[in-house]
């Protein structure tokens, strides 16, 4: 695993974290839609991952997103662009 | 010239409605407090007219008056009102006993109306156009919103308050910004069928970096708030702009447990609420800060001094 893409797991997993303290790694690969995250806590990973990445992405598509895999590639290519 | 805030009121005179209320739409009160903070909110009976509940708000500030004659302007800030002929500043002046030679007038900015309001308002008073400027925000959302979208329906609510604003020798100048992007459009307007369409997850992203920019310029220009109060959107929404304050050194209001989202006059409920209740001294410089429809967007810094006991 390279830097950006451990920042991004432990971004998300804190992220995680908030609704459920009990949540590990392993739990990054799930569904969004399995775990207790509502759409605000989508935006406010968009915009954690933006911040600790220092890049912009487009919640367009990020939104639409449904396994939280697919938010690791998309910063790991955005950050990546430099 | 240098403006401020001299006395602020409220009004709330509709119904008290909890979340247990949306069961009937599926929704439950953890639900709504998890995605909104919002546990009660206020809607007006159906034939109550917005003129008297914002003549409800500004009476006792002209009541307090010395001299109410020095009213020169007021401005009502609604995005509510149904009647667009006439407007309803010259019903309200009316009501509170205001001269003929008031210049009063509508403003809809959605909710950023009441940035925008006090905008023109501290504008006209240092200008030397009014000793004395009113402005009122009154709202009832509850009227355009669809009561049965589990969306909305929870969020908005209804209310009213006013400022008076005057020239002071010891009030620092006013500071704002504000900014719009009409290409924005549709992510909040009313929709064909009675309704707010509401994309909430751009709303929300966009909303958060409106306000926090608009906080922050404020605190780079001119004299440095004492307090900021942020547009009561949604819980949510006021978290994120409230860590965002607290880099910033200030305390952030919010007041939407019990309010709701009541669109332009959140700012001076939340505020004039938040003075109520003791949290805030009577004197120190406010920063407003605002987000909406659109879309629109900015902030207002203003130096307040406010009657010790004043009639909430």
């Amino acid at each position: 695993m390279s830097d950006i893409e451990s920042r991004i797991a432990d971004t998300m997993l804190a992220k995680l974290r908030e609704r459920d303290a009990s949540l590990g790694p392993d739990d990054l690969g799930r569904p969004v839609a399995d775990l207790d995250l509502d759409s605000l806590d989508l935006v406010e990973l968009h915009q954690q991952l933006e911040q600790e990445l220092q890049v912009k992405g487009d919640l367009r598509e990020t939104a639409g997103f449904a396994f939280l895999d697919e938010f690791s590639t998309y910063f790991v290519k955005l950050a990546s662009r430099g | 010239m240098s403006a401020g805030i001299v006395d602020i009121a409220t009004a709330k005179p509709g119904q008290i409605i909890d979340n247990d209320h949306f069961a009937s739409i599926g929704l439950t009160d953890e639900w709504i407090r998890r995605r909104s903070g919002i546990a009660s909110r206020s809607w007006l009976p159906e034939e109550t007219p917005l003129a008297e509940v914002a003549a409800e708000a500004c009476a006792p500030i002209v009541t307090r008056m010395e001299d109410p004659s020095s009213i020169g302007a007021l401005v009502v800030v609604s995005t509510s009102v149904q009647q667009r002929v006439p407007g309803i500043a010259q019903k309200v002046a009316q009501l509170i006993g205001l001269g003929p030679s008031v210049l009063a007038f509508d403003m809809n900015a959605a909710c950023c109306g009441f940035v925008y309001g006090l905008v023109t308002g501290l504008s006209l008073c240092e200008a030397g156009q009014a000793r004395s400027v009113l402005v009122c925000s009154v709202e009832a959302m509850s009227r355009l919103v669809d009561r049965t979208d589990r969306q909305t329906a929870p969020i908005f609510a209804d209310g009213s308050a006013a400022v008076l604003l005057q020239d002071r020798p010891e009030f620092a100048g006013f500071c704002q910004v504000a900014g719009c992007d009409g290409s924005q459009e549709a992510l909040m307007r009313e929709t064909g069928a009675g309704g707010i369409h509401l994309d909430g997850m751009q709303v929300y992203d966009r909303a958060v970096r409106r306000m926090s920019e608009s906080a922050q310029y404020l605190f780079d220009h001119g004299p440095a708030p004492t307090v900021m109060v942020g547009h009561q959107a949604n819980g949510r929404i006021l978290d994120q702009v409230s860590a965002f304050a607290g880099h910033l050194g200030v305390p952030f209001v919010n007041r939407i447990e019990n309010s709701g989202n009541t669109s332009s006059a959140t700012i001076p409920l939340a505020f004039a609420e938040e003075l109520d209740a003791g949290s805030l001294p009577a004197q120190g410089r406010l920063g407003a800060v605002a987000y909406g429809a659109g879309e629109a967007w900015g902030g207002v810094s203003v130096d307040y001094r406010v009657p010790a006991v004043a009639a909430f």
